[in-house]
């Protein structure tokens, strides 16, 4: 579905710290974020190791509580989580006592979404095919390894069909022949289904391939650095033009030396 | 250029097209017999039971060198009597009772029975009054701020100190040794229940709540299976602490159980009797405690033991 018009999140002057109480300090993590991202859209951030990335999104979700500005769902301050937003967590948070099938439902016993016992049988089929998991329905996550219970994490935050996806590093313990089948997946499901992705990531291949504009964050205090705009016609993952064009090259090599910049920081030291 | 015309409706379609292309794509992984049936081997069986065979052949050969030192040796039977007169002493006391009416039973069974009842019951309460006051104090931060000064100090004090409180306000009644055995074991389970709520992983809460859990569920679908193994090393330490709790109640004061029995044998220079009796509280302890070890890996077999 193409990109529509309409802001679905809205930061505005977003500030997060956390309390050192330790210290009796304040960690300012990210500092007056002002990013508006409309429906449909594929945002990707990136940014060093500490820089406030997860924070970002754990703010749209409602998990944490911000210390200045607003963060807007569809015109309203997002106060609590909700069910349409989902979220893929950069540890897998997976409860250790369920089985990969009884994970991926979890969301359904907690919710009610409206959907019918048929529907959701099969949506958790899908997903774990998506996810190439199927005939691990009945095995618990310690049984698995860290690239599995990732793509665990991602199916069951598929199940739920939200309306906003926020992908934490998502596929950052899965291999490259595997990783690059489930980025198609992901660029299928997004433009199918019309869904708005906010995506983290430290691959700049996997943010170039899969955004619409890769946002790049500073280090301490976290700032949006600049906004890269991704023009390539999609899908771009199964295009091989993409990856050979001058453009990509460009596009790359300019992420990258945001990036680096950035991360020199972090390894100097403040 | 606005997002939207970035994205223009030829290149939705094409986008379709392709998608439906990659859905051919068959990954290699589709084979489904990806876990393999590894049947009976011998290795197999051996390490299933290789724990008991090791410990069945390490007991015998022990009690077999008990029973030869103290056949051929110079060993005075006051001190230590045979093997054998110990199990016969076991054998006969655990399978006879005392006759109707009778002031003192010399049946292990009787003693053993009155024990025992006790402290299940002592257990079931410490557990009523435990796991509760345990999860409301990891969950309550001014439960917790107002009961923790308690808990602990109760529970650093050398619960035998409270012996002669007690048998002070109960006498030497039966309700008397059960409060002991209450007390002795009830500080394990709410301070395990407690750790076990306040070490919940963070994530594992935050995921809940994405997915739409109140607070209730947040109780009953995280913190409450994650806290579950905690319970059981809880009931696993309040049981030792119980059992314990069993032996000084009746030892200080007591006409039965299996204290007061180890006392009256030594002190009628019955010792066979004497060890069968600590035998028996051996093997009354580790089945229990075993029990508790066999519950926590059905209930929680993501805590793997490891074999260094
Ligand atoms: N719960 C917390 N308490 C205190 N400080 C925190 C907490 N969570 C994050 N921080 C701090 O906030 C900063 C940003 O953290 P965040 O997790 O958002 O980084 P990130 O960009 O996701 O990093 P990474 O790429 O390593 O995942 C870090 O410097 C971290 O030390
Ligand atoms: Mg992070």
């Amino acid at each position: 579905m193409p990109i529509s018009n309409e802001n679905i999140i809205v930061a505005d002057n977003l500030t997060i710290s956390y309390d050192l109480h330790r210290e009796r300090k304040k960690l300012i993590a990210l500092q007056d974020i002002n990013l508006e991202i409309k429906k449909g859209e594929f945002v990707v951030l990136v940014g060093p190791s500490g820089c406030g990335k997860t924070s970002f999104i754990n703010a749209v979700s409602g998990l944490i509580p911000k210390s200045g500005g607003s963060v807007k769902v569809r015109g309203e301050e997002v106060t609590a989580p909700g069910p349409d937003r989902a979220m893929v967590f950069q540890d897998y948070a997976l409860l250790p006592w369920r089985t990969v099938e009884s994970n991926i439902r979890l969301p359904y016993e907690l919710q009610n979404l409206g959907i019918s016992e048929e529907e959701k049988k099969q949506r958790v089929k899908n997903c774990l095919e998506l996810v190439d998991l199927a005939g691990f329905e009945k095995s618990f996550p310690y049984e698995l390894s860290g690239g599995m219970k990732q793509r665990v994490g991602i199916a069951r935050a598929l199940a739920t069909n939200p309306d906003i996806l926020l992908a934490d590093e998502p596929f950052a313990a899965i291999d490259a022949m595997t990783r690059e089948a489930m980025q198609a997946e992901m660029e299928r499901i997004v433009m199918e289904t019309g869904q708005t992705c906010v995506f983290i990531t430290h691959s700049i291949d996997e943010a170039i391939l899969l955004g619409d504009r890769v946002v790049v964050i500073s280090y301490r205090p976290g700032k949006i650095k600049e906004i890269v705009n991704i023009d390539f016609p999609r899908p771009r993952m199964n295009n091989s033009e993409v990856k050979i064009s001058k453009t990509y090259a460009e596009l790359r090599d300019h992420i990258w030396n945001l990036v680096k910049d950035e991360a020199m920081q972090t390894t100097r030291g403040e | 250029m606005e997002l939207s015309q970035r994205r223009s409706n030829a290149d939705y379609e094409r986008g379709i097209e392709m998608a439906k292309a990659t859905e051919q794509i068959q990954y290699e992984t589709d084979d489904p017999n990806r876990i393999q049936d590894v049947g009976w081997t011998f290795k197999e069986v051996w390490r299933r039971t290789r724990g008991f065979v090791v410990t069945s052949v390490n007991l015998i050969i022990f009690f077999i060198l008990w029973e030869i030192v103290t056949t051929y040796g110079n060993i005075n039977s006051l001190f230590l009597p045979k093997a054998s007169a110990m199990f016969q002493e076991l054998w006969v006391g655990m399978t006879t009772r005392a006759p109707e009416g009778a002031v003192f039973s010399g049946s292990i069974l009787d003693h053993f029975l009155h024990s025992f009842t006790n402290l299940m019951t002592g257990l079931a309460i410490a557990m009523a009054i435990g796991i509760p006051g345990g999860l409301l104090m990891g969950g309550n931060k001014y439960v917790e701020s107002i009961l923790s000064p308690y808990v602990w100090a109760l529970a650093s004090l050398p619960r035998i100190a409270l012996v002669p409180l007690f048998i002070l306000f109960l006498g030497f009644t039966t309700t008397m040794q059960v409060t002991i055995i209450v007390i002795s074991a009830v500080f394990p389970i709410v301070i395990n229940a407690w750790a076990g709520v306040k070490t919940t992983e963070k994530s594992l809460l935050a995921a809940a709540k994405v997915f739409g859990a109140n607070r209730v569920q947040l109780y009953y679908k995280v913190v409450l299976p994650y806290t579950l193994p905690f319970i059981i090393s809880g009931i696993q330490q309040g049981i030792g602490r119980g059992l314990i709790g069993v032996v000084i109640a009746e030892l200080f004061g007591g006409s039965n159980g299996l204290g007061y029995l180890i006392q009256r044998s030594a002190d009628t220079f019955n010792t066979a009797m004497t060890f069968a009796v600590l035998l028996l509280l051996i093997v009354m302890s580790l089945s229990l405690i075993n029990f508790t070890r066999w519950l926590e890996a059905k209930v929680a077999p993501w805590r793997n033991v490891n074999h260094l």
